[in-house]
């Protein structure tokens, strides 16, 4: 079964809901009319990323007749589309959601918020508790992770064992780092696509991902999107840089004939990670001695210190004295 | 890949500039960044043009180059500011760079406004007779600061944005002017050290002369940054680099081979200019303070002025 999916690497306007609405509604219009079952736009593709204190001005309840009308526009399509959630109890969230016959489907609430260095986006935002792969109307189960999500191994491991085989990548990874050593001039762009190729094999799954491009403040994001097959090969780079609506067909057989080849995820021995990671957790905690550490390795540490040099003892004649 | 490119080479055949191995940088993904990073200050401030000072060194005719790549020459104003005792090869070298850009130009000699106020032949300025004896540092400050005033001013007259020309070299360790020539509106180059702006400025072809001369703030007669400062860019870029790009300490970097005093020194430098890099603090007392619980992007809807 042959899918088109659309990468969307669009520039948003910070701040500006209405003028990102707008232009969602352009591409997914344009993306059904090639023929596309799926459009995917990038992380806060609604509202820009250096938000800061506008995230609380830009942010949409899932109940929003904003996003209903947007899920409106996707019958007979698929979408994932991003923007700041407002809870119930008021948390923010960076969300990114599965639109799908003029509903939402699914969302997912990043869950890992980087802040350290240009990052600083658990000051603004809450983070997700939940990992779910969601069933979709394109045959496949469908994970979603969020930029950041996907820079812990756990995350598509995860989306992969629950079910998805089309995982999705959607971020505003800015470009930086830039190095004449380094085959595309970015070491950013090559940290991602080594991570990305990865897990697609790793995982034996699509891995979609669609990164924005254009200028926030200071921060230029490079773009660069990709489609990885279930062996870890690129189907399709987009340009860095370059805002583009760019079509690519997969083959989702080609997830069963990985997976027969090569039964990775068959081989998965999730009861044994849990126990170790069970093991870990209470160690962790305090609830158990570390018990693969030396003894007198400091907690986190499995190795211990090597031992210092006998201090010098002072053999003074009042020290001889009080011993005595 | 660019950093396969050979550097130029001046008549004898060797390197017009020295570019240590891990600086060089890919120069074709630099202009592109700085391009689109340029058009979006534009766009977003709802600006089509821009301002800035031409001396006819590196810094600013590398900035000259990269605004007229994104934007054209013709929305680009390269004001001329020369001082009395300015270099007659600076003027003649900025000459050259608006000649081969195309650019708009105007030449605002500076001399009267700041004689007016340090006073001339005798006669005392508006300063008051005191200010005749000031330093080279107060003169080339007033100069910098008085530059700083044409731009600004050409800012309204042109409708274009001040763009900055320092580069992160003479950032860090401080070697600007507070609200003179490191006033601006965006900075495109500040992120670059010399030695990058080098790289760059040979990618981009800029004239030969303008790549090998000796920089120089050109505040006095003679001047050169080197020599004032006594270190060779190549060497303090790479001691910046590794101090502050990739975290290496002190004595790491004596490790490395470098110099402790001048690494020690380098390091002073950088921490006693911290204020000249940062918007100065204003004393916290209601609930909600710019810049330090009112976080808002600088561009944000309903901010350009179109």
């Amino acid at each position: 079964m042959t899918l088109r999916i659309a990468l969307a690497q669009t520039a948003p306007r910070l701040g500006a809901l209405d003028d990102n609405l707008a232009r969602h509604r352009e591409l997914l219009e344009e993306a059904r009319a090639g023929g596309a079952g799926l459009v995917v736009f990038p992380e806060l593709g609604l509202t820009g990323y250096q938000l800061q204190d506008l995230a609380a001005e830009v942010a949409m309840r899932l109940d929003d007749p904003r996003l209903a009308a947007l899920a409106g526009a996707t019958r007979g399509i698929s979408a994932a589309v991003s923007f700041v959630e407002e809870s119930g109890d008021h948390r923010l969230f960076i969300a990114a959601a599965l639109l799908e016959d003029g509903e939402i489907r699914h969302v997912h609430r990043k869950v890992f918020l980087p802040t350290y260095g240009l990052f600083d986006e658990r000051r603004f935002f809450a983070a997700g508790d939940v990992v779910r792969a969601a069933p979709s109307r394109l045959g496949v189960g469908v994970g979603i992770g969020i930029c950041e999500d996907f820079w812990h191994l756990q995350m598509p491991q995860l989306l992969a064992l629950d079910g998805a085989q089309l995982l999705l990548n959607v971020s505003s990874s800015p470009g930086r780092d830039l190095a004449a050593r380094n085959d595309v001039g970015l070491g950013t762009a090559t940290s991602w696509r080594t991570l990305m190729r990865t897990y697609a094999q790793l995982t034996t799954s699509f891995v979609v991902f669609v990164n924005r491009v254009g200028v926030d403040e200071s921060i230029t994001f490079w773009g660069g999107s990709e489609v990885i097959s279930p062996s870890g090969e690129p189907i399709f780079s987009a340009p860095f840089f370059d805002e583009g609506l760019y079509l690519v067909d997969i083959n989702l057989e080609d997830v069963r004939r990985e997976r027969i080849a090569l039964p990775l995820l068959r081989d998965e021995r999730l009861e044994l990670q849990a126990r170790e990671l069970g093991r870990i957790i209470a160690e962790r905690a305090g609830l158990a001695t570390d018990s693969t550490a030396e003894p007198g390795a400091e907690p986190g540490l499995d190795v211990a210190a090597a031992p210092a040099p006998e201090p010098i003892r002072l053999r003074s004649r009042r020290r001889r004295a009080a011993t005595r | 890949m660019s950093a396969a490119r050979p550097l130029p080479m001046d008549e004898a055949g060797r390197p017009l500039f020295e570019l240590p191995d891990e600086l060089a940088i890919d120069t074709d993904v630099a202009r592109r960044v700085i391009a689109g990073f340029i058009r979006g200050q534009l766009r977003q401030a709802g600006f089509e043009r821009c301002v800035l000072g031409l001396s006819g060194g590196i810094d600013s005719g590398l900035v000259a180059y990269l605004v007229s790549e994104a934007i054209g020459a013709e929305q680009l104003l390269c004001v001329l500011m020369p001082y009395r005792t300015s270099s007659p090869a600076s003027r003649a070298d900025a000459e050259t760079i608006v000649a081969a850009l195309g650019c708009p130009s105007e030449l605002v000699e500076i001399t009267a406004m700041v004689d007016g106020y340090f006073g001339r032949d005798g006669e005392a300025g508006a300063g008051g007779a005191g200010v005749a004896e000031a330093t080279v540092v107060r003169r080339g400050n007033f100069m910098a600061r008085t530059r700083m005033a044409v731009l600004y001013d050409r800012s309204v007259s042109f409708g274009g944005l001040v763009v900055g020309t320092g580069n992160k070299t003479e950032s860090l360790i401080g070697y600007t002017t507070l609200f003179g020539d490191n006033a601006c509106a965006f900075n495109p180059i500040g992120d670059l050290y010399k030695s990058q702006v080098r790289q760059m400025a040979a990618a981009m072809g800029l004239p030969r002369q303008v790549i090998a001369k000796a920089p120089s703030a050109d505040l006095w007669p003679d001047q050169t940054d080197e020599a004032e400062g006594s270190f060779s860019y190549p060497l303090l870029d790479r001691i910046l680099y590794w101090r502050v790009d990739r975290r290496r300490s002190t004595d790491e970097l004596v490790t490395m081979g470098f110099e402790r005093d001048l690494v020690e020194r380098i390091e002073r430098l950088v921490a006693t200019s911290e204020f000249k890099r940062q918007v100065p603090p204003v004393a916290k007392l209601g609930p909600r303070t710019a810049g330090v619980d009112y976080l808002y992007p600088r561009r944000r809807p309903g901010s350009s002025r179109t």
